[in-house]
């Protein structure tokens, strides 16, 4: 089974699209870290997909066909880093407020 | 061992980021083996480590351009950014170290977080890889999540860390889905061969995209910029400025606001000169280039006003300096847009101006906290008489903040509109100078709420070393401004690194 790559390039953009919009509409710290790391894993399978597409024969020899896979494990890599630091400040900031909501938190203002 | 050979041979050419490294480990384990008792020891060992970075960075500086294990461009324009970085670094490091408010035993974490960021830094303005870049900006980003919630009971720190880490991760996730669809329209993840031209025969070239596939183009550059523009905090991905610098500790705000920010400016830089301007470019990419120019040119306009006139209105000199340093992003930004070799030299030179004076700002505000325990412009009422050398240094740096002579801001802000006006932006140099009118109200507010009261006498609160670096820093200020020509000439050479032609027309 072959899947063209415009396909999955189209369902990265909507899995990017998706984190986006969780991003922007839901309020728990959470979740908009999640949808930081479906941004994150949408922008791997792109890396992924490309990788595949300059694999072919034809243009092997002049592009990078190796450097995708090893783009996206550096991702994989920063995501966990900055999940483990990101839930790390949520549980700080829960120690302090008792809340993960991000309208809870407007010490800061003006 | 033969294979290994070449690896061990490019070795040396990265001493400044091996000892930084080898630094931060030493910090870390010093730490534990102490158990957080005596940092100061520490804050010592992190500043002779400084040192030796500098020395090294100093002899690569005399060295010819060269590039290790083929990510790693050691050329002047890097070197340039890394020794700046160093001595904020070090400036820094002083200030943890005489910040009355902060604790003297259990922050040994502090200096390894700011040794991690600056490696993180070290790697991403001397690179044209974009996994280093990334892996680079991320490290940076990551220790800055860390520092700016250091105080972990402080609600404000920990709100200012959050944000930080929320929109930092969009951002990152902007750019790295920008990053993977430029290496989707090209098959390459390096900068110089992305912007070479196709004439030899290879597709790898963005410039047979521009026509080809303009809006992936199009939206895959506006993306990565997007990225950028989050760690320069360019309209409209400023917001978490003045937020996160105002609830970080004052020494993470310096090195948030000066040190952070030139290092995305560094990167910005190496980014669109690899891409649009370096020599041999076609000329569907220069055309390209200076529509991204005139993007750039609207953002910078846009961020100096909004920067500007946001900072009218704080009475919270934290929060002043940081909506003044968003005016400054945007300043420094028409250097970039003008997309010229001599507008990148104006950037340059500006940044390194940026850091002596906002260096010596942030100073002064940790002065006062440790003076007053207080961040508002009022509480500095009549201060002026009591501290005059200090408050004279500060007056020094918000002249140069402004952009008045003569000082360093002054020739700055002079180059920036030269460069801009010479290459067509003449209504961006007007607006800039209109912001510049606009941001001498609150500079001098400042200076006013220092001198032109008096009050009754309290004791006088000692801090040498914090008086020692803001005065020095202040006669950095003037010096280089009368007497540019040295570092106007090291700014020069950072476009000539970047193999950008120059009178490019």
């Amino acid at each position: 089974m072959n899947v063209p790559t415009d396909h999955v390039l189209a369902l990265a953009a909507v899995l990017f699209a998706l984190g986006v919009l969780g991003f922007l509409v839901r309020k728990n710290v959470i979740i908009v870290l999640a949808s930081i790391e479906l941004m994150l894993n949408a922008a791997n399978l792109s890396f992924l997909a490309a990788s595949r597409h300059w694999s072919q024969d034809a243009l092997a020899a002049t592009h990078q066909p190796s450097a995708g896979p090893i783009f996206a494990i550096f991702v994989i890599l920063v995501a966990a880093a900055e999940a483990a630091v990101g839930l790390a400040l949520v549980i700080a900031l829960y120690r302090l407020k008792q809340t993960v909501a991000l309208d809870g938190v407007a010490e800061l203002k003006g | 061992m033969s294979e290994l050979s070449p690896y061990l041979a490019d070795l040396p050419r990265l001493a400044p980021e091996l000892l930084l490294t080898a630094l931060a480990l030493i910090v870390l384990v010093w730490d534990l083996v102490l158990r957080g008792r005596d940092s100061r020891k520490l804050g010592y060992l992190t500043l002779f480590g400084l040192v030796g970075t500098g020395w090294l960075l100093v002899q690569q500086w005399h060295a010819p351009t060269s590039t290790a294990f083929g990510m790693v461009v050691i050329d002047r324009f890097g070197t340039f950014f890394k020794l700046f970085t160093v001595g904020a670094l070090a400036v820094v490091t002083l200030f943890v170290l005489s910040d009355r408010r902060e604790k003297k035993h259990g922050v040994g974490e502090y200096f390894f977080l700011l040794i991690g960021a600056a490696i993180g830094i070290f790697f991403m303005v001397s690179t044209n890889n974009l996994v280093l870049l990334m892996l680079g900006l991320e490290l940076l980003s990551l220790a800055s999540y860390a520092l700016a919630g250091f105080h972990k009971g402080s609600k404000r720190s920990a709100e200012a860390a959050l944000k930080y880490i929320v929109f930092g991760g969009l951002s990152a996730g902007v750019m790295l889905y920008g990053i993977s669809l430029l290496y989707g329209l090209t098959g390459t993840i390096d900068l110089a061969a992305m912007g070479r031209n196709a004439a030899d025969g290879s597709s790898i070239s963005l410039a047979a995209q521009f026509t080809a596939s303009p809006v992936p183009v199009a939206i895959a550059v506006v993306l990565v910029l997007a990225g950028f523009a989050y760690k320069i905090s360019v309209v409209p991905f400023h917001f978490w400025t003045p937020d996160v610098y105002e609830g970080a500790p004052t020494p993470v705000t310096t090195f948030l606001a000066v040190a952070s920010k030139a290092a995305g400016f560094a990167a910005l830089l190496r980014f669109i000169g690899a891409l649009f301007m370096a020599e041999g470019v076609e000329v569907a990419v220069s055309a390209y280039a200076q529509r991204i120019g005139l993007l750039l040119a609207l953002l910078a306009a846009i961020t100096m006003t909004l920067g500007n006139l946001s900072a009218l209105r704080q009475t919270n000199l934290k929060r002043l300096l940081a909506y003044s340093s968003i005016a400054h992003a945007g300043y420094a930004l028409m250097g970039v847009a003008v997309m010229t070799s001599a507008g990148f030299s104006a950037s340059i030179f500006y940044l390194a101006a940026y850091y002596l004076m906002n260096l010596g700002a942030f100073g002064f505000l940790l002065f006062f906290e440790g003076v007053t325990g207080s961040e508002d412009v009022d509480s500095l009422k009549g201060l002026g008489w009591r501290y005059p050398l200090v408050s004279c240094a500060m007056v020094v740096m918000l002249v140069s903040l402004t952009g008045l002579p003569p000082t360093v801001g002054f020739y700055g802000k002079y180059l920036l509109f030269y460069e801009s006006v010479d290459a067509g932006y003449a209504w961006l140099a007007v607006v800039a100078a209109l912001n510049s009118v606009v941001s001498l109200f609150y500079y001098f507010r400042v200076a006013k709420a220092l001198f032109l009261t008096t009050v009754e006498d309290k004791p006088r609160v000692l801090q040498p070393v914090l008086t020692g670096i803001i005065a020095v820093l202040a006669v950095f200020t003037i010096v280089t401004g009368l007497f540019n020509r040295p570092l106007q000439e090291w700014a020069n050479a950072g476009p000539a690194s970047l193999h950008i032609p120059a009178a490019q027309k």
